[in-house]
């Protein structure tokens, strides 16, 4: 009788202290927007009234669907998600309230905000249809073919919208959305698909060299094929962090479904190897590494597509050091696209060393979330997916922010969850949503019956 | 705002930012603590089980050994009570059948779990009627086949009928 009422039926604890954590997620939210006005404008405005509640209001939304629809599901996902994008919306706003009356573009936060709910709303509606994951086995090729579609669009003539040099955004009307990021998705969902059925002639076959086993050739054709499309994305939309990302996803899964190191090496030297010759032939790759290795020379420092917007970041989180400026305390609107790939230079400036690794340890458990419910699954394509969603934040992570802070050349891509841009704000939460489905369908130990 | 309130709400915020980093550590502490009670538990409570001859396989859980159930069993006379695996890695492995339905595949909630990357989180299920056992494939990947033939409506299984689902092959017995 109990089931039948809806949302007072039994839930296990884990939705309780989701609540719990969400809750402080809100106040904590609460108070970096108020510290934020109060730092840059000195007075509290109402309009930080409707920047708080939207968000809240929808993450609610979500955690109702999550009691509904996956009450089994992990508990701190969701919190963790909310905390790093409500971060990042209060950093982007804190960059509006400081711009100059006459800067054109002064309402990124707030679009950030709108489609921070459009995001969450998605990803909710994304776990009330989806029921298993496991639906996704049967479009394993149609997700190849849909993934290939939307990175392709951004090149057609008429809805195309090259932006510094990279062709990644479609224009519709008012609205840009960069159909990539989308991407991910549909290949992640084929690679798992495509490695669960192949996994055992990839893993088994082949002979030992020094040992380590040398598949036969032929099944090197998929890792050639990949390569091939990366090196395309590389070339053909000028876009050098995408093309690491969907390569790096690749071998990941490929490493994880057969346990040979020997891919890995092999990917890794074919990657360095087509980004040199892509560094010498293409001069916005060459730019990117000559930055990377001695920004501060006065030639790399002046130059067009130079080390500026990185000598910038880098004072700035000089600037900040152990304990930051407080929100609302620093420059980072001296860093160009402060607000966007540049967005853990601007909390590195204000938060310091001790807030960037407080976020870094989210992002660091959320993904150790993701590996842990690809270990507990008991079937290949569950335990793939999982990895691979896991994955492509941690591997977002690390291209982008160990761009800005110089551990590798820097290249364009979205912070997860955090800069603003809201065709990577919906793909993520739409990875979160999936990482709880499949948190939920866990086989459970010990029971028995349905 | 003065310089020591300025300082206490920096240094505040930062607090707060790692209580929240920390009680999310704390949950997933508990998390992993609260599931190896729960596994040593379940385990505690689960019967001995069937030994296999050929192999140590562990995870056939939630079987009575033979020797322990075999007064229930033999009350049945007509219906088959032991499932006897005839080839595969659990080659010579005995169940007692003393319950209504058992559901075979390679998750570990099942009753009989084949370690098979043939085999289907959840494969098929063997269910009693009053006329014996039923065997019903649910919507395998690789299927389920019952003396060579791949098996679509749910199939009555008599006594030494070879039941195949990936490379385990078993049959029923009495």
């Amino acid at each position: 009788m109990a089931k039948a009422v809806g949302l007072f039926r039994v839930v296990p604890k884990k939705r309780n202290l989701e609540l719990l954590m969400l809750l402080f997620g809100f106040g904590l939210y609460a108070f970096e927007l108020s510290q934020v006005q109060l730092a840059t404008i000195q007075i509290l405005r109402e309009d930080a009234w409707f920047i708080w509640s939207l968000p809240v209001v929808a993450a609610s939304v979500f955690h109702i669907v999550l009691r509904l629809r996956a009450s089994d599901a992990d508990p701190i996902i969701l919190p963790i998600g909310f905390l790093l994008n409500t971060l990042g919306i209060t950093m982007i706003y804190r960059l509006d309230l400081v711009k100059s009356a006459t800067d054109a573009d002064r309402a990124v936060g707030e679009r950030q905000v709108v489609w921070t709910v459009i995001a969450i709303l998605l990803a909710a509606l994304v776990l009330w249809l989806v029921r298993s994951h496991l639906t996704f086995r049967k479009y394993i090729y149609s997700s190849m073919a849909l993934g290939v579609i939307l990175l392709v669009l951004p090149l057609l003539p008429v809805i195309g919208n090259p932006t510094s040099g990279a062709y990644l955004s479609v224009r519709l009307g008012p609205v840009s959305f960069q159909p990539g990021e989308l991407a991910k998705i549909a290949f992640i969902i084929f690679f798992a698909g495509y490695l669960t059925s192949r996994r055992e002639a990839l893993a088994v076959v082949g002979r030992k060299v020094f040992g380590i086993r040398i598949p036969p050739a032929r099944e090197l054709g998929p890792i050639v094929v990949i390569w091939l499309a990366s090196l395309g994305v590389l070339v053909l939309q000028r876009d050098l962090g995408t093309s690491l990302l969907y390569f790096g996803l690749f071998l990941v899964l490929l490493y994880v479904a057969t346990g040979r190191t020997f891919y890995v090496l092999v990917g890794l030297v074919m990657f360095v190897a087509g980004a040199l010759i892509a560094s010498r032939l293409m001069s916005y790759v060459g730019n990117r590494v000559s930055a990377w290795l001695d920004p501060l020379s006065e030639a790399n420092y002046e130059a067009i597509g130079g080390s500026y917007q990185l000598v910038q970041s880098m004072f700035g989180l000089a600037h900040g050091g152990l304990f930051g400026t407080g929100l609302g305390g620093g420059l980072p609107s001296i860093v160009p696209l402060a607000e966007s790939d540049f967005i853990i230079s601007a909390i590195g400036e204000e938060l310091g060393l001790v807030g960037i690794f407080a976020l870094l340890s989210l992002y660091m458990v959320l993904v150790a979330r993701a590996l842990r419910i690809a270990n507990a699954h008991a079937d290949d394509f569950s335990k793939l997916l999982a990895v691979g969603l896991g994955f492509v934040i941690a591997l977002q992570c690390f291209i982008v922010i160990g761009g800005v802070l110089r551990v590798v050349p820097l290249t364009g891509l979205t912070t997860p969850l955090m800069a603003a841009g809201g065709s990577s704000l919906v793909a993520n939460w739409i990875i979160i949503a999936l990482l709880l489905r499949l948190s939920d369908t866990l086989p459970k130990p010990g029971t028995v019956g349905e | 705002m003065s310089e020591l309130a300025l300082f206490i709400v920096r240094a505040g915020f930062l607090i707060i930012l790692w209580l929240f980093v920390l009680s999310i550590i704390s949950i997933i502490r508990a998390d992993l603590f609260s599931e190896r009670v729960l596994s040593k538990v379940v385990e505690n409570n689960l019967p001995t089980s069937v030994s296999s001859p050929t192999t140590g396989i562990t995870s056939v859980g939630n079987f009575s050994a033979a020797p322990g159930s075999a007064t229930i069993v033999s009350a049945m006379s007509e219906t088959p009570a032991t499932l006897v695996v005839i080839d595969g890695p659990l080659q010579g492995l005995e169940l007692v059948l003393d319950r209504k339905e058992i559901r075979i595949g390679r998750a570990p909630n099942n009753e009989f779990v084949i370690e098979d990357d043939y085999a289907s989180s959840q494969h098929a299920r063997l269910q009693r009627t009053d006329d014996g056992w039923l065997l019903q494939d649910l919507n395998s990947t690789n299927g389920t086949y019952v003396d060579g033939a791949r098996i679509g409506a749910p199939v009555p299984i008599k006594q030494d009928m070879q039941v195949r689902i990936g490379k385990t092959i078993f049959e029923l017995r009495g």
